[in-house]
């Protein structure tokens, strides 16, 4: 992929996944990302034994090479002062700073705004964080599942009022990934804004803007309408007011969603291609009106036609509909489909451990319709002298601080 | 040898940077590493062909030497016919 981000460099003091992701998009993009990890442990990422409930190997890890591909590791304590000396050497050849240390841990170890910009006042200083830079919650610190998740109305949203309790998010680092593209994107216009202009901008998204967004229309219109929408238990049949959207149980217990929002122009293609040719004249349904308005008749005679027929008959039969449809997948299915194979969602790393290729998906943007070209996540500390000699940095000085533990 | 050189394998595409210790004969397929690599290689000893990878760091027993690979190979590094481990991060343990 077009190397848009060729000479520049992330310094990325940074764990987990959220932060870090937005690392791994731009290296994607060809940003050299330079990423501090702890000496002993690395980035405590590297310790997940489970993800989502399901185990994991740790030296083939989703959870690290996710938000981790394309980067050179430097192992350094940022705890020591002797380790804080390299970082400020780094940042000073650096054109991003990147973290998500909590603004108590950047004063106390020396590494907040005013610290990096002292060594490098043309610097980006971009900040991701749970709840915001701002207000009485700065520094309180939170995962997507806790900031995104649950925190920010979506959980409550995605629930349906019959069940007990609340759905948890399902998928490991769902907004953690989400936020990292938006942190990108930050770092991408205001790294324009600096070549335009020569001001460095510092720049924050947390967990929960990210979710604010995501969630913005329903907010706005809760704001507004006093009420919001929320999630209806799982049936087969159409929504209250439309027909043509919904689940719709298949013979064999697959699920096609419907979802032909404007049913007008689509009623006889839609009714023939389910089988249904005669629907499309009787005077019930042959109105976008009177569609919507007797669309509980029409559900049950579309229910109907769908029970009488398997999955894959349907996602094959339906191609050529002129409504909006989907079948419904899982994340197993998604990894072999055309499509998305098509679209190059997925590229191939070379695995630490000397195994087959890791397989991983591409961040959502494609420039030039090429696929990305990476390398794999690094090892923790792989790369701290080579990156450090490059530096300019001697042996010497490399001993001295690996004996006092700043450096591995 | 000393810190920061890097050596070949004389049998087979492996290269490392000497990162801890000096004056060691380093081994990989069985044969001494050096500075360059000699024109007739010859292949690893099926004792010492485990492979070496790409950014692993090799110790010893002792912790008085480390190995960062550069360029991996069919080869495995070893000192007087001892192999060497790999150095790994000591993860705290968590689950999601």
């Amino acid at each position: 992929m077009t190397q848009v981000m060729k000479g520049i460099r992330v310094l990325e003091v940074a764990q987990m996944t959220f932060v870090p992701a937005a690392g791994a998009i731009l290296a994607d993009w060809g940003a050299d990302v330079i990423k501090i990890e702890h000496p002993v442990r690395g980035d405590t990422q590297r310790g997940f034994i489970n993800m989502g409930g399901v185990k994991v190997n740790p030296k083939r890890s989703p959870f690290v090479e996710h938000p981790n591909r394309g980067k050179r590791s430097v192992g350094v304590d940022i705890s020591k002062p002797e380790g804080m000396e390299v970082i400020y050497e780094l940042a000073k050849t650096a054109d991003v700073f990147l973290t998500n240390y909590l603004p108590k841990q950047r004063q106390k170890m020396k590494f907040d705004i005013e610290h990096i910009r002292a060594v490098n006042p043309n610097i980006i200083y971009a900040r991701g964080s749970a709840y915001g830079d701002k207000g009485p919650e700065r520094d309180f610190g939170g995962f997507d599942g806790t900031a995104f998740w649950n925190r920010s109305g979506i959980a409550t949203a995605m629930t349906p009022r019959e069940m007990v309790g609340t759905l948890s998010q399902g998928i490991p680092a769902f907004g953690d990934s989400i936020g990292g593209m938006n942190i990108a994107g930050g770092i991408s216009a205001a790294l324009f804004h600096r070549e335009r202009t020569g001001e460095a901008l510092e720049l924050d998204v947390s967990l929960l803007s990210t979710a604010w967004w995501a969630a913005g229309t329903s907010i706005d219109m809760g704001i507004d309408c006093g009420e919001v929408s929320r999630n209806r238990m799982p049936t087969s049949g159409g929504n209250p007011g439309n027909p043509f959207m919904g689940n719709y149980t298949t013979s064999d217990g697959g699920i096609i969603n419907l979802c032909t929002l404007t049913p007008g122009p689509h009623i006889r293609n839609v009714f023939q291609h389910l089988g249904l040719p005669e629907a499309a004249d009787d005077p019930r349904f042959s109105t976008a009106e009177a569609l919507m308005k007797n669309w509980e008749p029409a559900s049950e005679l579309i229910n109907a036609q769908f029970a009488r027929k398997p999955f894959d008959y349907w996602r094959e039969h339906l191609k050529t509909m002129s409504g909006q449809w989907a079948p419904v997948l899982d994340l197993m299915q998604i990894a072999e489909d055309e499509q998305a194979l098509a679209n190059d969602m997925l590229f191939e790393v070379e695995a630490s451990d000397g195994g087959e290729p890791i397989k991983l998906v591409r961040g959502p943007i494609q420039f030039n319709h090429e696929p990305v070209k990476t390398t794999r996540a690094p090892e923790a500390s792989e790369h701290t002298e080579i990156v450090l000699m490059e530096m300019g940095m001697d042996w010497d000085r490399i001993e001295s601080l690996k004996k006092v533990g700043a450096i591995a | 040898m000393k810190p920061g050189t890097k050596l070949k394998s004389a049998v087979c595409d492996t290269e490392v940077m000497v990162i801890l210790g000096a004056d060691v004969a380093i081994e990989c397929g069985g044969a001494p590493m050096a500075l360059e690599r000699p024109a007739t290689g010859g292949e690893p000893d099926p004792s010492f062909a485990a492979g070496s990878l790409m950014g692993k760091r090799y110790v010893d027993e002792a912790g008085t030497v480390e190995l960062l690979c550069v360029k991996p190979g069919k080869g495995s590094l070893s000192i007087g016919g001892v192999a060497l481990r790999t150095k790994d991060a000591k993860a705290l343990p968590s689950s999601d």
